[in-house]
């Protein structure tokens, strides 16, 4: 633990804490200890067990029953402990992830989960595997549809469930796709090895924000208003004071003034609402308690005498003449767009649009709704500022720049301020940025305690989700099919606080015309501000909207020419070489290899069956373009390697890679390898873990890392061996020498083992920033995509039924082949989730009207695609170690858009508005009574 | 959520002693599955909590008494659903309790539960309202029964006085072949509420047909018509009757669907029902 949070003077609270409610007691058997304990009567089984008993196993989600991230079993029954108080389960027999294993002695379940990939951030599979162990004791043989039906009650949002399913098959021994295998020491790289960290989190024993305990910690709720937008005229907290536990209740008055600010982009955000609330969930009042429940029960006792007013929910309300400003122009000052809403007028182009000839001009408008990350983790915090140090606990995915702001936020030195970011579980570019981590820092400078808050999934819809879209766009072909012009203007729905708005909104649009040869573009985009949560960062990083109509665009055009869908992208799409945007970096793959792969993979050429039609789409995305990852390796005594890198290991599987590569180049055995992340005061600087960078990044400062210790180890043998440095060399991890050729690991266990020193590396990467390019920095790679469907469509329903999803990407070599496939079927299932069913919904007071897991809904396991089969192209001419690019947002890109294509195909109805819900569909079939695709315009 | 006091009778009587003591605003729990989410999140506050499940006289069973099946109000989805398997008995029940949640929410959540939280969406409701089913209803008085059709009152809202705990629900038996469905149309095909739902019961004679969430309390009608009794009517014809009987359901628009949609929808899930119960009346007229 830190200077910073070593524990003051307990006060007398901490000896006898005050508690809520009435106390029962309770007797039961808990993984077959008898268990006796007082409890209030309102405490949920999860929170006994978790805060009662110290098992942190199950996790909270969703509370409401709909995640099953808290299941255990009762009796050998499954339930979600959510639901259930803890007094209900007066003498019944409760089993945890806790009692599966014996330690790292996995159960069968257990086991198989982890050896088929069925495990990427780990928050869902506590509950997810009592689902399974339920399921294997009472019927081991259970088929496929058996599987789904009784997983179907738990939500994982990083994978596709089918290596769940895989599984399942294992735990019976039945055949699997796929299973990760033992390395061969030097060839760790390529294989599909064991997931770094799986053991814990298949056994309950991963410890997320949600369950550290920190000494002396406090509990913090958010007070909220149920409307979106409103002037607070009052607030009265002298009943939520007089709650014994009431630490304090924080308010805009409690708070410096000027209202302290920050983001990414700009300091826009207050800390907490002053004066006026502008987005449904937006604190206006903080409770701190010795408890949660002390805590939550206070909150609803803050008394806010406020005044609703207009909240602009859309772009057209909030691009409308006279609409209130979001933002006041003050905050703006010097900027000239400061009296409107829109935060930034961006333009790109080439060619001439006006001038160039087409035979076809097609003109459509597309909307892409908001919608939330629903990370299986919501979001939490813990900061201790009570003394002259700040720490800050926190599963952020930007450690290092968490760490910046608090120190400007407090002007602290960056060394002051130590964050450790334990994995988040999941992240989607929604756990970016800082959030109420200052909130958190002034409520624990005000009682010198530490502070906690654990957002429920409500209050964390509230806080993260994508940009919603409208783009306007006309695009001219050739009778031929050839690309002529995009014109493309896009609106992107933003909140009210800029977050990385401005970036998303480039980084989508700069290369919004997609992979293809486009002679002529024009493309204007627009962050738009509203009264609505802030948007951020979320897999894809604007891409998947302005996708969605530009690869709408080129399947009206097929249509509308009679060409087929992939014949068009093969006369279109941009192979290795090619341009992309003129003057940029070419493309970078062979791309057309991933068209023609997803095409087989589908069986694009083969007959298709009465009422079914099938859709392509592709996509890329920019990687990173700028940046620093450093790392750090020691190389110790016997061998074995420690790396430390920044990344946020939150699922994607970084820790994983990062082993493999730093076996290899030290030619130790992968589990010889260790790997520490997430604290600042222990590895050195990284920039972020997003856009797919780490791999590449990363990957490379490690290599770097470990060649410095290369050299060292090359003086070694220099000095201990007497040889000169001329007669050695390091080649796949092992040391040349004149008469032999050793394992670096075996090595020096042999020389340094001697004086039992270690050599340490360090390595970076580094691409400086380029200021005359309009996205700061090229491209450091491309993520390519390549999207195909088979779909029926229940027309009285409007029912689309998916019998075949393909998704190809262009990875330039794959480090961990289970791992490429685990990113790659969880974005495409994620992308899925927004292609059919997800969608946030506000009301005229700006409300969000679907909060939370019941009427959100994201894809289950019984949603599945009948099939999903992933492919890859390995050319290994990626930027990053082995010829590595990132991937883990490719088959989030074209989802909608191949989707749309498929339904057009076996119907005839053209969709321009996400998600398409069977509501949707049914509408569509029925406006057109199409049959042939006459509905494009 | 705030605090609450919870007492777990072991008797009738006491329970109802407890409700007494509390008044109006103590609150009855059974699985727990809509009680404990609207507990928290503050939908419902209470100064009691009085969980039935220990209650001797409730206790989970299903009996064939008389003409009928008495299902205890402690009787899990799961436990109602493998029972009717086992017995190949009311199909249709058998249907709608498999749909309600998931596993984990089945494992707690009760038939009596699911019937007196009064959801408009409840999945068993339109099945129990359209085979005539009746919630048995402890009172100080004795015992009173009423139909599940008419115990619901509106959304949320039951005919349950004060003192008065319902302790089974009693479904006749027929007696004379029968065939019923039920279906419904949900945003996924994982896990949901219905956006609308349906329950047939066909008859040599009769039809009855009851939707559910397209009104605050369940529709039940019965085919005047006589077309869909006739198990040799056109499609068409089927189809104009069922349509007229679903333009009588008043849907609202909400998050789930709109409220034309949700019309349209009870024709769909109407034909759709009506051909599968059809079909077990055919068997059970072949098996006679």
């Amino acid at each position: 633990m830190s200077d910073a949070s070593k524990s003051q003077s307990m006060p007398d609270t901490m000896a006898n804490p005050p508690r809520l409610g009435t106390a029962k007691s309770i007797k039961l058997v808990v993984n077959g200890q008898p268990v006796a304990s007082e409890v209030a009567a309102h405490t949920s089984l999860l929170d006994f067990l978790r805060d009662g008993l110290n098992l942190k196993g199950a996790k909270e989600c969703c509370a409401v029953g709909e995640c099953g991230a808290c299941t255990v079993l009762i009796n050998g029954e499954p339930v979600n402990s959510c639901l259930m108080l803890a007094v209900e389960a007066q003498n019944a027999r409760v089993e945890t992830v806790e009692g599966l294993s014996n330690g790292n002695q996995l159960s069968t379940v257990q086991h198989a989960f982890l050896n088929c990939g069925g495990v990427q951030c780990g928050f869902c599979i506590p509950g997810m595997v009592m689902s399974a162990e339920a399921l294997h004791r009472e019927n081991p043989e259970a088929d496929d549809a058996e599987v789904r039906e009784a997983l179907s009650g738990n939500l994982c949002r990083c994978g596709g469930y089918n290596r769940m399913f895989d599984a399942m098959r294992d735990a019976s021994n039945r055949e699997v796709h796929c299973k990760t295998s033992e390395p061969v020491t030097g060839s760790a790289v390529g294989a599909d090895v064991t997931r770094l960290g799986g053991v814990e989190r298949v056994n309950g024993s991963q410890a997320f924000v949600a369950d550290l305990d920190i000494a002396g910690m406090t509990h913090l709720k958010l007070v909220t208003l149920d409307v979106g937008r409103a002037r607070i005229k009052r607030i009265d907290a002298t009943k939520a004071l007089a709650v014994p536990g009431v630490l304090a209740v924080i308010t805009a008055d409690d708070l410096p003034k000027p209202m302290p600010r920050f983001g990414a982009e700009r300091q826009d955000r207050p800390v907490i609402a002053e004066g006026e609330t502008k987005f449904h969930g937006e604190p206006v009042a903080a409770v701190v308690a010795e408890a949660k429940d002390i805590a939550a029960h206070a909150a609803g006792l803050v008394e806010v005498d406020y005044e609703a007013l207009e909240a602009l929910t859309s772009i057209d309300a909030a691009l409308e003449a006279g609409a209130p400003l979001v933002q006041d122009p003050e905050l703006r000052s010097g900027d000239p767009l400061a009296d409107t809403n829109v935060l930034k007028d961006l333009n790109y182009g080439w060619g001439d649009v006006d001038g160039a000839k087409s035979d076809v001009v097609i003109e459509n408008t597309y909307t892409f709704p908001m919608v939330t990350h629903f990370a299986i983790e919501p979001h939490g915090f813990i900061v201790d500022a009570s003394g002259e140090k700040m720490t800050v606990w926190s599963p952020v995915q930007h450690p290092f720049l968490l760490q910046k702001i608090m120190a400007g936020l407090f002007d602290m030195p960056l060394s002051d301020v130590h964050v450790l970011s334990p994995d988040p579980g999941g992240g989607f570019g929604g756990k970016q940025m800082p959030k109420f981590e200052p909130l958190l820092a002034f409520a624990s400078r005000r009682i010198g305690r530490p502070v906690r808050l654990i957002l429920t999934l409500e209050e964390t819809f509230q806080a993260v989700r994508r940009a919603a879209a409208t783009v306007h766009i006309r695009s001219g072909f050739t009778n031929d099919g050839d690309l002529v012009f995009h014109d493309i203007a896009s609106d992107y729905l933003i909140g009210a606080y800029a977050d990385v708005a401005t970036r998303v909104t480039q980084k989508g649009n700069y290369l919004g015309c997609g992979p293809y040869r486009v002679p002529n573009a024009r493309i204007k985009a627009r962050p738009v501000l509203s009264h609505t949560t802030p948007s951020c960062a979320f897999r894809g990083f604007g891409t998947p909207q302005v996708n969605w109509a530009v690869e709408s665009q080129i399947n009206a055009a097929a249509r509308q020419l009679g060409i087929d869908g992939l014949d068009i992208r093969r006369r279109n799409v941009s192979d290795k070489g090619d341009q992309v945007v003129p003057g940029d970096v070419p493309a970078d793959g062979h791309w057309l290899q991933s068209l023609e792969k997803a095409a087989d993979l589908l069986g694009w050429d083969t007959p298709v069956a009465p009422n079914r039609g099938r859709g392509i789409a592709v996509g890329i995305k920019s990687g990173a373009t700028t940046g620093l990852s450093n790392s750090t390796v020691r190389l110790l005594a016997d061998g074995s390697v420690m790396v430390f890198a920044g990344t946020s290991d939150m699922g994607q599987g970084a820790r994983t890679i990062f082993a493999q590569l730093a076996a290899d180049l030290l030619g130790a055995p992968y589990e010889r390898v260790s790997v520490t992340m997430g604290d600042t005061a222990v590895v050195p600087f990284d920039l972020q873990t997003s856009a797919s960078r780490s791999t590449v990044f990363m990957g490379n400062a490690i290599t770097r890392a470990c060649e410095d210790i290369h050299a060292q180890v090359i003086e070694l043998a220099c000095e201990t061996l007497g040889v000169s440095d001329t007669d050695v060399r390091i080649e796949d991890g092992h040391i040349i020498l004149p008469d032999r050729r050793q394992p670096i690991f075996g090595f020096v266990q042999q020389s340094l083992g001697k004086w039992n020193g270690e050599l340490i590396g360090n390595g970076r990467m580094r691409k400086p920033t380029d200021k005359d390019h309009p996205l700061g920095g090229s491209p450091a790679f491309f993520e390519f995509n390549c999207t195909a469907f088979e779909v029926e469509v229940d027309r009285s329903t409007g029912e689309i039924i998916i019998h075949k999803h393909v998704t190809v990407g262009d990875v330039g070599k794959a480090l961990n082949p289970l791992q490429v496939e685990m990113q790659d079927e969880g974005a495409a299932i994620m992308g899925l989730g927004h292609s059919i069913y997800e969608q946030i919904l506000t009301d005229d007071m700006g409300r969000i009207r679907n909060l939370g897991a019941i009427d959100y809904r994201i894809m289950t396991t019984k949603d599945m695609p009948a099939e999903l089969k992933t492919g890859m192209i390995e050319n290994e001419d990626g930027p990053g170690p082995k010829g590595a690019k990132g991937v883990s947002e490719g088959a989030i890109l074209c989802t909608a858009p191949a989707l749309a294509a498929a339904v057009a195909d076996a119907t005839g109805a053209v969709t321009r508005d996400l998600p398409l819900t069977p509501e949707r569909v049914w509408r569509t079939l029925n406006n057109s009574n199409a049959q042939t695709g006459g509905q494009d315009a | 959520m705030n605090p609450f006091d919870y007492v777990s009778p072991s008797h009738l009587p006491e329970a109802c002693e407890a409700m007494a003591l509390h008044g109006t605003d103590a609150l009855l729990l059974s699985g727990g599955t809509d009680l404990n989410v609207a507990l928290r999140h503050g939908h419902l506050t209470t100064p009691c909590v009085i969980d039935l499940k220990k209650v001797q006289e409730l206790k989970p069973s299903i009996d064939r008494d008389g003409g009928g099946l008495r299902i205890s109000a402690q009787t899990t989805m799961t436990a109602l659903g493998k029972y009717l398997t086992d017995h190949a008995l009311f199909p249709s029940l058998r249907d709608a309790a498999a749909v309600v949640g998931s596993i984990q929410i089945r494992n707690r959540a009760t038939l009596v539960g699911n019937i007196c939280n009064a959801s408009p969406a409840a999945d068993t409701v339109p099945v129990l309202s359209a085979m005539g089913a009746e919630v048995e209803i402890y009172t100080a008085d004795g015992t009173r029964t009423r139909l599940v059709e008419h115990f619901i009152e509106g959304n949320r809202k039951i005919d349950l006085g004060p003192g008065e705990i319902v302790t089974a629900v009693r479904i006749p038996l027929p007696d004379h072949p029968r065939g019923c469905a039920f279906d419904r149309i949900t945003r996924r095909r994982g896990v949901d509420l219905a956006t609308c739902n349906i329950a047939v019961t066909v008859s040599p004679d009769e039809v009855v047909v009851a939707f559910g969430a397209v009104t605050p309390r369940p529709l039940v009608l019965r085919d005047q018509s006589g077309v869909l009794t006739s198990s040799d009517a056109s499609a068409e014809d089927r189809a104009k009757v069922i349509d007229a009987l679903a333009s009588q359901a008043a849907p609202i628009t909400d998050v789930r669907a709109s409220a034309d949609y949700r019309t349209a929808m009870l024709s769909v899930i109407g034909e759709r029902a009506l051909e599968l119960a059809h079909k077990r009346l055919a068997k059970a007229l072949a098996d006679v």
